[in-house]
């Protein structure tokens, strides 16, 4: 395998495990839910991107024709990861679950509880 | 002539009175008298060669390796049975336009009818037993409709019930019976059964074949101790009192005996249980004639009686007897046939059967009144009448037996008795009713029926008289022949005359007369005597043996099927236990020869994970959704690992099915209280751990052993024949549409009674829907946020995409119909979760029922489409096409079996998924709507 095809991959390969990591450790050490929230996040759109992407490129030079089906896997992600978050957040707001001391802005989250979608 | 039709004429017949019943009363019985009369014409244009001693034959092949076959036999005694169901039937089709009322349904009543005839006439012209005896059950089934056509009444429903279960359970003995006879002669044919007498009679299982046999035609023709059902299937409307249970049913019973008069009769064995019961239910049913007020109740205990007469006959394993028999299957059935509709006719006009209310009605009707004394003189032996012909045969036979050594004169003696009792019921019969006064408030005033009304018992009512006067000159041929087909050889010299010169046979009438008539006249004393006595209700006894026997079953089944859903786990895990660990004990070796693979780390994280979130599963059982999220980590981790043995396809499906059942728990828990207690004790909880542990050693075990050992499976050949006989690289699911088409065929069928059955439970269901969870908390109400709506609706194209995909690989790579069918569904699923049932209900409009039906249609129509190829039941077609862009692809038959089974399983995962959501939401399903 040539040299510059073995870096990309092994770029992409750490990127993806570096963010995989955070996302985990984020969500084992984060103080609140809403900050939690993010961790996972992080480490399904860019870990899991990152990785998608190495494996990509290696199949793509490996099989000699180009291997699309991990930017399929990309899209789905990217589609529903924000989704997921996003309804968790909510219920997170439902359930009026605790926001840490730190938190600016405390004031946004009353109004955004009593906002509903408009229908 | 094609006998076929004689008995395909009535059954066709069925189904006239439903179409013509709009058309008027006429008309509709017109119509419904074509077909047997038709039927009768066919069986007459015969009786030339009968007469000369022939017999029809005609057999259609069936299942010939089986010994089943379409076959069908006309002989002397089919005959006269014939004359006897398809003439009176015709009589009664008569009767009954003018007996029903304008509130029964005429069509139903018809119908029934037909179909009771059409199953008599197929007893009586049956030649194989088989076949005998499903018309046989048919005649059990239709009598039991026409008992309670009257259904309102519980007398109806009470008395259809015993006949149902006394005739029904006599059925099952006479299969039994006939089973074992074909077992003797290795035959069902009825021409060998018959031959082979001898053969059957020295056979060790005769007495058991015999009894059974007899326990079947005791039934049906009501004879002690199975005569309690006759008196109270009187609840029936009078045509069919007077068809089935005088002239025809019960009879069906005496032709049993009659047919196989040739193969069982002729032992001691026969004598003593036919003759015994014979003159037990004569006495019995004469005896208790005399005390029914109801005029319909006397009737049917007379009619035991004379079907007693008969049997007793039978029994005297006399050929003399048996001709006697068969004389008085004749006259029985055209006086008895035309007392019942005279009775009938006096019910309609009056108002009541009651004896002690109708009086002097001779003033009222003479016209109807003399046709019923006529009748009722014939019934009591009067000379010049049928029935005196017969009894004279009767009392001669009496005389001429010596079965019961020195005890024998008894039965002459007790003969006389039973005939004395005759003429008192029959005198009692005529005078109460006709004269002895006025009529005790009546609802009605008494008059003559409508004129038609009265030619049936007319007509049967001459034929008492003709075959009274001339008895050779009407019956002698028919006689003659009938008897030679029951005893199936020469019939003796009998004389068919009235006068006889002065003989015993003619002193014992004279003596039934008198005492007849001296019992009569002193019935006051009698019935003081009887009134000591309290008369057991067959109805209740039968009630409380049936009461009890529910009782006792529903004991069985409180013990063993408590409803305890804890409890069958239990016991069906023991059970699993103890059959999977025995054989365990004689493997010696675990281990199997198979090389095992290197373990990896993602291996044992994977193993560590599945076998965390099992226990946490259990742990936190009684916090459901977390515990649904670990049961949800153990399913992914078992698609993993089909993936990693190479078994994508299983992957694949777990996956898509894991998704589809946490769903559907999730809307299961919805409705389940939000919290539970801790129910079970400790020494319940150590039991069941203690199962559960030993059971998982156990398949842990058996799980190693099988995956460690090389098996030489039939995968091979699967393999090896996938693409050249399948037409697919994809092994699995060449097996699935095509090797095991059939099994998956079975398999969609069952999900889709699955689905349509759990449909059904849901549909209507109202159940308490919580408005809070667990800890108070109102739910939001903001149900379907916008952006995982926006976002659903936008992928569900890609969603289905990929379904497609799978669908169209699935033959040569994984994936397939089931896949596909599963995503396709899981994606519309998000829809509704996303969207709402409101949101969909306007955009997707399938029936979901309808969906599952053309999934198994086509499915199925692919299998036969294979037969107008002249192969076997869904073989599989499948060539290579080449297109211009597109490339070279495959087509093959097995496509469309897929998309069977890709729509039977989106329409059942759907039809389940989106009612049970519909019951959280106000669009629940009414009854008026079905999706």
């Amino acid at each position: 395998m040539e040299f510059w095809i073995e870096l990309v991959v092994s770029v992409f390969l750490v990127a993806g495990a570096v963010f995989v990591f955070i996302g985990s450790l984020g969500l084992a050490k984060l103080p609140d839910f809403y900050t939690r929230l993010h961790a996972p996040t992080k480490a399904t759109t860019l870990g899991m991107g990152g990785l998608l992407a190495a494996s990509a490129i290696l199949m793509t030079y490996q099989q000699g024709h180009l291997s699309l089906h991990e930017l399929l896997i990309t899209l789905f992600l990217l589609i529903t990861a924000p989704v997921t978050a996003h309804m968790l957040a909510k219920t997170a707001m439902h359930h009026k679950l605790q926001i840490t001391e730190k938190t600016v802005d405390k004031e946004l989250s009353k109004r955004a509880r009593e906002r509903n979608t408009p229908t | 002539m094609n006998l076929l039709w004689v008995v395909l004429l009535p059954l066709i017949g069925t189904l006239v009175p439903l179409l013509t019943e709009r058309f008027g009363r006429n008309v509709c019985a017109f119509s419904v008298a074509l077909l047997p009369a038709w039927s009768l014409i066919l069986v007459l244009m015969h009786v030339g060669e009968i007469f000369d001693g022939e017999a029809i034959r005609q057999t259609i092949e069936w299942i010939p390796s089986m010994g089943l076959d379409l076959s069908f036999r006309l002989d002397g005694l089919s005959l006269l049975f014939l004359l006897l169901i398809l003439g009176i039937g015709l009589l009664i089709i008569l009767y009954a336009r003018y007996y029903l009322s304008d509130k029964d349904s005429m069509g139903q009543f018809y119908a029934y009818l037909i179909l009771f005839m059409s199953a008599m006439v197929g007893i009586v012209i049956s030649n194989n037993m088989i076949q005998l005896w499903m018309f046989w059950e048919l005649t059990s089934i239709s009598s039991f409709l026409l008992i309670s056509f009257w259904s309102h009444k519980p007398d109806a429903r009470k008395g259809a019930r015993m006949a149902l279960t006394v005739t029904g359970t006599g059925g099952l003995a006479l299969l039994a019976g006939l089973l074992l006879l074909g077992n003797i002669v290795g035959s069902y044919d009825l021409d060998t059964v018959l031959a082979s007498g001898d053969l059957i009679r020295a056979h060790a299982a005769y007495p058991i074949a015999l009894v059974l046999v007899l326990l079947g035609a005791f039934t049906k023709s009501a004879q002690f101790p199975f005569h309690f059902w006759l008196p109270h299937a009187m609840a029936a409307p009078t045509p069919v009192s007077a068809y089935l249970h005088s002239a025809t049913m019960v009879k069906a019973g005496i032709f049993l005996l009659c047919r196989f008069y040739p193969a069982l009769a002729g032992t001691d064995l026969w004598f003593m249980i036919v003759s015994l019961t014979g003159l037990i239910t004569l006495l019995l049913g004469a005896y208790i004639a005399l005390f029914k007020h109801d005029l319909k109740g006397l009737l049917a205990y007379s009619t035991i009686s004379h079907l007693g007469l008969i049997t007793l006959l039978l029994g005297l394993n006399s050929d003399l007897a048996a001709v006697a028999a068969v004389f008085h299957i004749i006259n029985h059935a055209t006086f008895k046939a035309s007392l019942f509709m005279a009775a009938g006719i006096i019910d309609h006009e009056t108002g009541s059967r009651d004896m002690r209310k109708l009086n002097g009605l001779m003033k009222y009707m003479p016209h109807t009144a003399t046709l019923a004394i006529v009748a009722a003189l014939s019934m009591a032996g009067v000379p010049l009448l049928n029935g005196f012909l017969s009894k004279e045969m009767f009392f001669a036979e009496t005389l001429d037996q010596s079965m019961l050594g020195s005890l024998s004169w008894m039965i002459p003696l007790l003969a006389t008795v039973g005939a004395a009792f005759s003429v008192a019921y029959s005198l009692r019969f005529i005078h109460d009713v006709f004269f002895n006064g006025e009529p005790i408030d009546l609802p009605k005033t008494p008059h003559e029926p409508p004129r038609y009304m009265k030619v049936p018992v007319e007509i049967l009512v001459a034929l008492c008289l003709a075959v009274g006067i001339f008895p050779a000159y009407l019956v002698g041929d028919l006689l003659h022949a009938a008897a030679f087909s029951v005893l199936a050889n020469d019939v003796p010299m009998h004389s068919l005359s009235i006068w006889h010169g002065f003989n015993i046979p003619l002193f014992m009438s004279f003596l039934a007369m008198v005492g007849g008539i001296t019992i009569y006249y002193n019935r006051r004393h009698l019935f003081e005597f009887q009134a000591q006595f309290n008369e057991p209700d067959a109805k209740y006894i039968f009630e409380g043996a049936v009461q009890s026997l529910i009782k006792f079953t529903q004991r069985i089944m409180a013990t063993l099927e408590n409803g305890s859903l804890q409890r069958y786990v239990f016991l069906m895990l023991l059970f699993t236990l103890v059959m999977s660990a025995y054989p365990l004990f004689e493997l010696t070796q675990n281990a199997g020869s198979r090389p095992q693979l290197p373990i990896d780390g993602v291996a044992i994280t994977a193993a560590l994970l599945l076998i965390i979130s099992a226990i946490a599963t259990v742990i936190w059982h009684r916090r459901r959704f977390l515990s649904l999220i670990y049961l949800s980590v153990v399913g992914l981790i078992v698609s993993l690992a089909f993936a990693k043995f190479s078994a994508p396809d299983l992957a694949l499906t777990q996956l898509s099915v894991e998704i589809v059942t946490i769903i559907l728990l999730l809307l299961a828990l919805y409705f389940l209280p939000q919290s539970t207690q801790k129910e079970s004790s400790n020494r319940r909880l150590s039991i069941d751990l203690t199962v559960s542990a030993l059971i998982g050693c156990v398949i842990g075990t058996i799980c190693f052993a099988m995956l460690t050992t090389p098996l030489n499976s039939i995968s091979d050949f699967f393999i090896a024949n996938s693409k050249t006989g399948g037409g697919g690289t994809n092994v699995v699911n060449v097996i699935l549409v095509d090797f095991r088409g059939f099994d998956t065929l079975g398999e969609i069928t069952v999900l889709g009674i699955a689905a349509l059955g759990i449909f059904k439970l849901i549909a209507k269901m109202r159940i308490y829907v919580p408005t809070r969870d667990d800890k108070g908390r109102p739910w939001t109400k903001d149900r379907h946020p916008l952006m995982l709506a926006m976002v659903s609706q936008s992928l569900l194209p890609l969603a289905l995409l990929v379904s497609v995909y799978i669908f169209l690989r699935g033959h040569n790579l994984p994936g397939g119909g089931f896949i596909a069918g599963l995503i396709t569904s899981v994606a519309i699923i998000q829809q509704y979760v996303a969207n709402g049932v409101l949101w969909i209900k306007p955009r997707i409009k399938v029936d979901y029922q309808w969906l599952i039906a053309s999934g198994i249609l086509m499915a199925t129509a692919t299998g036969l489409g294979s037969w107008i190829f002249d192969k076997p039941f869904l073989s599989t077609w499948f060539d290579h096409f080449h297109l211009p862009w597109v490339g070279e692809f495959e087509l093959a038959s097995a496509m469309i079996f897929d998309l069977g089974v890709y729509l039977t399983v989106v329409g059942a995962v759907l039809l389940i998924l989106a009612n049970l959501g519909k019951l959280t939401t106000s669009e629940r399903v009414d009854n008026k709507e079905n999706v």
